[in-house]
């Protein structure tokens, strides 16, 4: 960030000393983006300096297990992967149920740098793609302000999306998710898509939508810019600011993108199908309709058109609203999705998908993370929009659009700060750079000539932009006295500085923990490594059968097939509500029931994990109580959430727990001979409680592994010929029949009654980025 | 590594030697020999130790010539039920001084594998000369039973030959049976024996004829480590800028008794004596100059190892990522850079590269397959590879890494069942001008020169579009 | 061919692997600061007073000195090439 303070005015004084400005300007700019793509990249490696380069968390290794299938066996035959080794029984098909942008991304580079000799692993490459593209982020971010406001602005809104722990929070080496490129492709699109509308040109048009077109290849947010786009076309519609410019750039963006888009196999008819689609297609209508009007009204001038046109769009855009509306209630157009749902109706979630509910980053945004993620931009963007709104223009009004809307998401789901950070850095950049300007300006004693020349040099249209900043500046300037200044100037320089404090701190204290190696540090600052998760896949991966599946909480999926390169029954991708929610009832089910669900599924191995002799939070019996919930959507019958809580409505592990909760598998299988973990022997140190019910044994199961600090524990599902059934009593040997029907029905995906529909999301496959759920202390 | 201070003289005898062994080693399929009748052996010492996953077998053979011409070389013979266990036979004289062995065949004992080896001097008739034979056999100990449960001691089998398996008469023999326990199941009684603690004595036993087998079994406890390398892959990377990187990727089974039933985690947890059979750790030996060590899988760093620089040494304790139980399997990476002045040798344009086939693993090593690989510099040719005993050469590849532009030569070969007396030098002699070592950086002052003539070009076409306007794009 | 490996002299880097760090940073440094100067030169200069001879020269040091220092700056964190 300092580059930024000294380069702004470095900026100013460069101008007035030289003769060729416009080189020297260049010279400063791209030395500004150069360090901040530097500061960028240095400030995300503290996880790869820590500990090493390793894939983070969980989506990342479905990304990077993907991405090593595609530089194995090329493009064509990633496309028709058919991997049976996830869901099982039923397989995945991953070419038609990822945004392969990500893959294909790192999947190019890979070739063009094997093409040049030079041999780094395709996991680097996957592990470093986030890191440097947030050097093209700010890149972008720095093109999209230019165009906004000044480039002195861009370049402030540059080094703050380099470093701002809202983005870097996604995009740390390592973290190789979508959002790492996608928010690139975001900044990128937006930035095209003002150039567009400003020159009114094909050429650029077409750049949106390829670069649109990018987007939706690699993250499922594309959603908001071809909703965000229409909304800023409708918008000048109705503020009257219809031109040949919009015209001709939106329906060029339109039509092209629309046909790339269909181009992803993930999205397919998509866009002409399903609801969050439409208000691009009715924009689309209307700009045509308003367009038509208007070329009539062209022809003769002189008649009443002005009502006319003003009634003839009200008429078109009522024409347009009734006619998706009928679409949709004919089911030619699908309706809203739940997750779409869940950004209007906050609690839509909560009662309706327990799995996405279950999701930490699905929860509503608290206050302390907006400043936590923003720091000091959080004060300042307003101002920045304050100034848009006042001067405005047709690409101001997408500006303000684009951050009410980002701010609103962002409240609504924890995930979407993410597309509310590079809103905020581009009008803090701006409220930046007019204070700056304000502060700066006294040493020119001719003021409003450099202005204009300065201007000149920089914009297209460099009138306009005079009027905008000489209104403002000269009351404002002919106020402040030579201490004022200096003192703002200070603080704001101190402000900075926080801000790269804080930046630096949250990136490398909350956002660069690998998630699988963990460290725990002594009283005496040592450091030890706890590597229980991969000592846990490694075993899986070489002692186990090569076609074992393994039954675990849908969180480790992709972990396990990642790293432990063996078939699961449900993962990260939780597409099947019913496949989870059966997983979850084994879970939830004593171990008799629970076997038969597992011989069902042909399951071999049994994987929790256990956190109570480290302390480790965010383990399955925490969890769990998600599993119950979501078993209890699909099997309202077998299981109830009351009865894993205690008669005072407390979840609790020690003696006082419920019966059902003592002797379900989850319980059994995490607390089976666990008798360490300090005083008293068997303490359970995550839930500070003594467990219930010690010293049972498995019928069905067998421990198979367990890791070094218990935090992984495996089970060996039992073959029908190696244990002795538990003796019936003569009278109760008859053949039960309840459980059979719902679990012909769970496993077959055959119907059910609507109530329990109710819940389940659409057939098109849904990615919920799933990360860590919730924890209950 | 304890190779630097070696005496010239030395290393002038055991490349000759070496290198005279490869070119008899070269056209051993053609041998076939005869059993002399004039040779017999006057005493037998044998030691056999099974205190490990190996059987070892230490022979002093005292020759005598019975005939009436000297003798040049005699045969030495293995039984057909041990034949494919054999990974090393060694012979040396009286002196320490190592004989030269070639593999034969005998017409009428299809069954049997021959070695020939060669005397240094001749026996006269009627006298005597002394030679030490080491035999080295793999998964000879069978573990009985074959699954044992976590806490279980690991209980193995040997099945020989209570005499020695020889194609001459055999005057006096006795063997000493080294198992290093107490607690032995049971054992072959032939009289006379006795049993000491942690071996048992056979013998004397005079005249025996040749060929002569009897079942020695002896059924006992043997906890240390059975591991076997089921492969091991070993690349060496020259690089003339002064180093030799080494990376060895080793997959490695516990070949003992399998796990039975469950692993607990709390038992294992309870005392250290738990899960005596399994290896929680092994020691791997480095040479001394050995820096940069890391040890990783697929999935990345294991954190779990420590490393000891000791005087001619670098000791490496490698804990896999969970213990080895039996028929559990481990596999890792390990590498490690050494400078060239250990290794290389060089005369003008003609250099010599010395280093070992394979390195130390661990102590009593047993490799299933052996694949080492080296890659010279871009430009090496004319190599040409001296080696110690026979290996199958692979063929020669390219291969392809940071600013190469034709390709590095790549030499290669295997072997099957490799112990540690297997840890030899191989000498490898390439020329390769050194002219040559410019041509890499070279080649980035030559990209970095086109870039900047690319910006150059660039400038001037910018401008040229532009000429109407004013300079306000860039 | 057997007993040459006494005339033989054990083989050393031309360029002694403690001084890598050393090399990388000085020649790197003077690669950076010619890229630097040829650069500004480029941006500064207008289409009249640019020289060509000034350009070829100019990258030409530029190349040299940072091609070497990228080969040890390789040689440094270990990429042996």
């Amino acid at each position: 960030m300092p580059q930024t303070s000294t380069a702004k005015p470095g900026d100013g004084h460069s101008k007035g000393l030289f003769q060729n400005t416009a080189g020297f300007s260049t010279l400063i700019t791209v030395t500004v983006l150069s360090l901040a793509w530097l500061a960028g990249f240095a400030s995300r490696l503290f996880a790869v300096i820590r500990f090493e380069s390793i894939i983070h968390e969980f989506d990342p290794w479905f990304n990077y297990r993907s991405t090593a299938y595609m530089v194995q066996h090329g493009f064509y035959n990633f496309l028709n992967w058919f991997d049976e080794r996830a869901w099982y029984p039923l397989g995945r098909i991953v070419g038609g149920t990822v945004y392969p942008g990500l893959m294909i991304t790192s999947g190019t580079i890979h070739w063009i740098l094997h093409a040049l000799n030079i041999p780094i692993h395709i996991r680097d490459i996957c592990v470093f793609l986030a890191p440097v593209f947030s050097g093209l982020t700010a890149i972008a971010t720095y093109l999209l302000t230019s165009e906004l406001w000044s480039r002195g602005a861009g370049l402030f809104a540059a080094c703050f999306i380099a470093i701002v722990p809202g983005y870097s929070s996604r995009s740390v080496a390592g973290s190789y998710d979508n959002e790492g490129i996608a928010i690139f492709a975001l900044q990128f699109t937006y930035y095209l898509w003002l150039k567009s509308l400003k020159n009114g040109s094909v050429f650029w048009s077409i750049c949106t939508a390829l670069s649109y077109f990018y987007m939706v290849s690699a993250w499922g947010g594309y959603v908001f810019i071809i909703n965000l786009i229409p909304l800023h076309v409708f918008l000048l519609l109705i503020m009257g600011r219809f031109s040949q410019r919009l015209f001709v750039s939106y329906s060029v963006f339109y039509i092209v993108g629309l046909l790339l888009s269909m181009q992803i196999p993930f999205v397919g008819f998509q866009p002409i199908r399903t609801s969050e689609h439409m208000a691009a297609s009715g924009v689309f209508a209307l700009l045509m309709a308003i367009g038509a009007l208007k070329y009539l009204h062209s022809l003769n001038p002189k008649g009443q058109w002005k009502q006319l046109l003003i009634l003839g769009g009200l008429i078109a855009a009522g024409t347009v609203f009734l006619a998706v509306v009928l679409l949709t209630y004919m089911g030619v157009i699908a309706p809203w999705s739940g997750r779409f749902y869940s950004l209007w109706d906050t609690t839509y979630a909560k009662i309706h998908i327990p799995i996405i509910a279950s999701v930490s980053e699905h929860q509503p945004t608290t206050w302390s993370s907006f400043f936590f993620d923003l720091h000091v931009l959080v004060c300042t963007f307003p101002v920045g929009l304050w100034y848009c709104i006042k001067n405005v223009n047709d690409e101001r009004v997408f500006v303000a659009l684009y951050a009410l809307s980002a701010v609103y998401f962002a409240g609504v789901m924890v995930r979407l700060m993410l597309t509310l950070t590079p809103v905020v850095c581009v009008l803090a950049g701006i409220a930046f750079s007019i204070l700056l300007d304000l502060v700066l300006k006294e040493d020119e004693i001719p003021a409003p000539q450099v202005e204009t020349e300065e201007s000149k040099s920089l914009y297209d249209k460099a009138g306009k932009l005079k009027k905008r900043t000489h209104e403002p500046s000269q009351p404002l300037d002919a106020g402040l006295g030579m201490n004022v200044r200096s003192v703002t100037l200070i603080l704001f320089m101190i402000l900075l500085m926080l801000f790269c404090v804080h930046c630096t701190w949250a990136t490398s204290n909350a956002y660069s923990s690998p998630s699988i190696v963990l460290a725990s540090y002594g009283n005496d600052g040592s450091r030890k490594i706890l590597d229980d998760f991969r000592e846990a896949y490694g075993w899986l991966s070489q002692n186990t059968a090569e076609d074992a599946r393994v039954m675990s909480w849908w969180d480790y999926g992709y972990q396990i097939a990642g790293m432990g390169n063996r078939t699961t029954l449900v993962d990260n991708n939780t597409w099947n509500n019913s496949h989870i929610a059966l997983v979850g009832k084994a879970m939830a089910s004593n171990e008799t029931a629970a076997y038969e669900i597992m011989t069902m599924l042909d399951v071999d191995y049994v994987l929790v994990i256990f956190g109570g002799a480290i302390g480790y939070s965010g383990d399955d019996i925490n969890k769990f109580i998600w599993m119950v919930r979501i078993a209890e959507g699909e099997h309202p019958k077998d299981i109830h959430e009351a009865d894993y809580f205690t008669e005072r409505g407390e979840y609790r592990v020690d003696s006082e727990a419920s019966k059902t909760m003592l002797n379900c598998l989850m319980y059994k299988l995490s607390y089976y001979r666990y008798d360490s973990g300090g005083s008293p022997p068997g303490y359970d140190r995550t839930r500070g409680a003594l467990p219930g019910n010690r010293g049972f044994k498995l019928t069905y199961l067998e421990e198979a592994y367990t890791t070094e600090h218990w935090l992984v524990r495996i089970y060996r599902v039992k073959k029908p010929d190696e244990f002795n059934r538990p003796r019936l009593p003569l009278a109760k040997r008859t053949v039960p029949t309840s459980n059979s029907i719902s679990k012909k029905l769970a496993l077959g995906g055959g119907p059910t009654t609507s109530k329990r529909r109710k819940g389940m999301m659409k057939n098109k496959p849904n990615i919920v980025k799933g990360k860590k759920a919730v924890k209950l202390e | 590594m304890s190779k630097i201070k070696m005496l010239p003289a030395m290393d002038k005898l055991r490349f000759s030697f070496i290198f005279l062994l490869f070119i008899v080693i070269k056209c051993e399929s053609v041998n076939v020999d005869t059993v002399s009748s004039d040779i017999r052996f006057k005493n037998v010492d044998r030691t056999i130790d099974i205190s490990s996953q190996l059987v070892k077998i230490t022979s002093k053979l005292t020759l005598e010539n019975t005939g009436g011409t000297p003798v040049k070389n005699f045969l030495l013979a293995v039984e057909q039920f041990a034949k494919n266990n054999v990974a090393f036979v060694g012979a040396k004289d009286s002196s320490g001084k190592d004989l030269r062995l070639v593999e034969t065949t005998v017409k009428g004992h299809d069954q049997v594998r021959f070695w020939r080896v060669d005397l240094k001097d001749a026996v006269n008739a009627g006298s005597t000369a002394i030679v030490t034979v080491e035999t080295v056999l793999t998964k000879a100990l069978q573990p009985y039973p074959t699954a044992i449960t976590q806490q279980e001691d690991q209980l193995v089998k040997y099945n020989g030959n209570l005499y020695t398996y020889s194609p001459y008469l055999v005057a006096s023999q006795k063997t000493n049976v080294i198992i290093n326990t107490k607690s032995v199941e049971s054992f072959s009684k032939v009289k006379p024996f006795t049993q000491q603690d942690g071996a048992i004595q056979y013998g004397p036993y005079p005249n025996t004829k040749p060929f002569s087998e009897k079942e020695l079994v002896i059924h006992y406890r043997n906890n240390s480590p059975f591991l076997t390398v089921t492969r091991v892959e070993r690349l060496i990377e020259v690089s003339h800028w002064g180093n030799i990187a080494v990376e060895e990727v080793i997959e490695i089974e516990h070949s003992g008794a399998r796990l039975k039933g469950p692993f607990s985690r709390y038992d294992y947890q309870q005392d250290h004596h738990s899960g005596p059979a399994s290896v929680r750790s092994y020691k791997t030996l480095l040479p001394a100059s050995a820096s940069d060590v890391y040890y990783r899988d697929t999935n990345g760093n294991i954190s779990t190892s420590n490393m000891k620089v000791k005087k001619d040494s670098v000791e490496l304790d490698l804990r896999p990522r969970y213990p080895l139980f039996g028929g559990w399997r481990t596999h890792y990476t390990l590498g490690y850079n050494v400078p060239s002045y250990e290794y290389l040798y060089h005369t003008g344009n003609d250099y010599l590269l010395k280093m070992r086939i394979i390195d130390h693993i661990y102590d009593d090593m047993q490799v299933d397959e052996l694949v080492t690989k080296i890659i010279l510099p871009e430009g090496s040719t004319s190599v040409k590879a001296n080696l110690p005993y026979a290996v199958t050469r692979l063929p020669d590849s390219l291969h392809f890494t940071y600013l190469d532009t034709k390709g590095r030569p790549v030499i290669s070969f295997t072997k099957k069942n490799v112990v540690e007396n297997h840890i030899q030098d191989f000498q490898l002699r390439y020329t390769f001008p050194r002219l040559l070592m410019l041509q890499e950086p070279l080649l980035v002052v030559g990209f970095l020169y086109a870039l900047f003539l690319c910006v150059i070009i660039y400038v001037r076409l910018d401008f040229s579009i532009h000429k109407a306007e004013h300079h306000h794009k860039d | 061919m057997s007993l040459e490996i006494e005339s033989m002299i054990r083989y050393t880097s031309p360029i002694n692997p403690a001084v890598f760090p050393h090399l990388t940073i000085l020649l790197l440094g003077i690669g950076i600061f010619f890229t630097a100067w040829f650069f500004v030169y480029e941006v500064t200069s207008t289409k009249l007073s640019r020289d060509l001879f000034k350009e070829l020269t100019l990258s030409l040091v530029a190349a040299l000195f940072s091609g070497f220092g990228i080969l040890f700056l390789l040689l440094w964190v270990g990429i042996y090439v």
